[in-house]
């Protein structure tokens, strides 16, 4: 039952309140570290894997970071939740399908640790919001107690050895989740994504790698790790998310004083297909609770309700909604279980109305 | 038919044709269908290795003693084998590293301790001092803060 206790339990990212998640959903830090003397995931043999995750699990289990933390074992768990738990970005795909995965979660979510996807150990530390240097803090300390307790690869030279040498030298990957509607609607979005990739920042949808930019949600990362500090790292995704999110606010206003009418007829046009539809698929649904976010936090609907969809944008995911019916649905039956859910939700939400300028 | 292309990442037949455009400079990479559905179609990290690794031309003769891969078994799967790999495919891994990193030092933290060489410790030393530079110009005072107690702890150790 431990999955459906993670995702049942309030966290961060589910029951955040608060002007400054507006544009930013959340901040996370992710450190690859690897065992010296094993061979990486993708090159051992099962018996080697099963070895690094004793290793791992021996070493981090005692630490006061995990006190009663949530163990899974990816090839133990059905695929619905295994599905579910990529779906909070708690795992990833990769981890997800591989051999021999496995995860520690941290009672209160902001911590996890994924043992045997691409490197023996993959550190995250998501904080809801902006909170890049609480994030790090939180890491630094995580990854001394790593090198005490474990000998990881590492090199004078090349910094802390991984499989891929896209991570090699700081294992670092910070990044920050963004809500940006604004920007996408005003067809600026091309421009940022392209502006960030060459200045070595990474631009890439909700679920990471490969996925698209449902929901109007971009995940924004460094994509270097070796020959920065990690103080320059975080310094320079800082000053890029200060920048868009500087951005979005300007285009956000831009909509609101060029479009007037039009704009509250397209949040009212989402909020009615929301409270009203029989079948809603993930994007669409994914697409209507984006303006109602967005409308939330241009005062449109009142601010306390932004919680509500950015649940709603969580567990409409398909996962999530088969784990909730305790079946396994078609696309139809999924799609009415999410229209089901939604228009009850919203059923106490009041009229969104002419939005405020601040 | 037209004439096939070998995938990027892993030779086999490339479906997937993608061009991206860095500073005015132009990679081509061409993946199949598993390795495009792998991420890595929409993963300009991958995206660049892929293109870096389909360029970079290493005769097949660095083994790993540690693990047994060699340079085209790292060629192919696009991963290393163990951290040893790291020193025996080295040649092989440094020009890569140059194209996808920005330098090919460390300039980050080290395993709790884990003391630096006086050489190590000296480049450190350079590049805090340039950043302390960087984050005073940018007022940012926290960072700068910390730099300065991180410059004078690589002071103690190189004196």
């Amino acid at each position: 039952m431990t999955v459906r206790d993670i995702l049942s339990s309030e966290n961060e990212l589910t029951h955040m309140l608060g002007a400054q998640q507006a544009i930013v959903l959340s901040t996370r830090i992710r450190l690859a570290r690897n065992l010296n003397d094993h061979p990486f995931p993708g090159w051992a043999k099962s018996a080697q894997r099963a070895k690094v995750t004793e290793l791992c699990l021996g070493a981090l289990n005692p630490m006061p970071k995990f006190r009663r933390a949530h163990e899974v074992r990816m090839e133990a768990l059905p695929e619905l939740e295994r599905a579910a738990l990529v779906e909070r970005h708690l795992v990833s795909k990769e981890l997800s399908g591989g051999k021999g995965g496995a995860a520690l979660v941290s009672r209160d979510q902001t911590v996890s640790v994924m043992i045997n996807e691409e490197d023996h150990l993959r550190v995250q530390v998501v904080k809801g919001g902006w909170h890049l240097r609480a994030a790090w803090h939180i890491a630094e300390q995580l990854d001394d107690a790593l090198s005490s307790a474990l000998p990881l690869a590492y090199s004078d030279r090349l910094g802390f050895l991984t499989a891929c040498p896209t991570n090699v030298g700081t294992g670092l990957r910070a990044s920050a989740m963004l809500h940006l509607p604004g920007l996408c609607l005003a067809g600026h979005m091309d421009k940022v994504a392209r502006a960030l990739g060459q200045d070595g920042l990474a631009v890439r949808g909700w679920l990471g790698e490969g996925s698209d930019a449902a929901g109007n949600v971009f995940q924004i990362s460094n994509q270097q790790t070796l020959g920065l500090s990690e103080d320059t790292i975080l310094r320079h995704l800082s000053g890029w998310v200060r920048n868009v999110v500087e951005q979005e606010e300007n285009a956000r206003l831009r909509l609101i004083e060029s479009e007037g009418e039009k704009f509250l007829d397209r949040i009212a046009r989402a909020f009615g297909t929301l409270r009203h539809a029989r079948l809603l698929t993930s994007g669409e649904s994914m697409a209507n609770l984006s303006l109602l976010r967005l409308a939330c936090d241009v005062g449109m609907l009142p601010e306390a309700r932004r919680a509500t969809v950015d649940r709603l944008m969580i567990e409409g995911q398909p996962a999530h909604v088969q784990l909730r019916a305790g079946v396994e649905l078609d696309t139809e039956a999924r799609d009415a279980r999410r229209a089901t859910t939604t228009r009850d939700t919203l059923a106490d939400f009041p009229e969104p109305s002419a939005p405020k300028l601040p | 038919m037209g004439k096939t292309v070998p995938c990027s990442v892993c030779g086999a037949t490339a479906t997937v044709h993608l061009t991206q455009i860095v500073q005015g400079q132009i990679t081509k990479v061409h993946l199949c269908e598993g390795c495009a559905e792998k991420g890595g179609a929409g993963d300009p990290a991958v995206f660049q290795l892929a293109g870096v690794l389909s360029q970079t031309e290493v005769p097949p003769t660095l083994a790993c003693s540690a693990c047994g891969m060699n340079d085209a078994d790292f060629r192919k799967k696009g991963r290393l084998g163990c951290p040893a790999c790291w020193t025996a495919l080295l040649p092989a891994l440094e020009p890569l590293l140059g194209k996808i990193q920005c330098g090919v030092h460390h300039l980050g933290r080290s395993p709790s301790g884990v003391t630096y060489s006086p050489e190590q410790a000296k480049m450190r030393l350079d590049a805090a001092r340039r950043e302390m530079d960087e984050a005073v110009q940018s007022e940012d005072y926290e960072s700068a803060a910390r730099l300065r107690d991180l410059i004078r702890n690589l002071e103690g150790q190189i004196a």
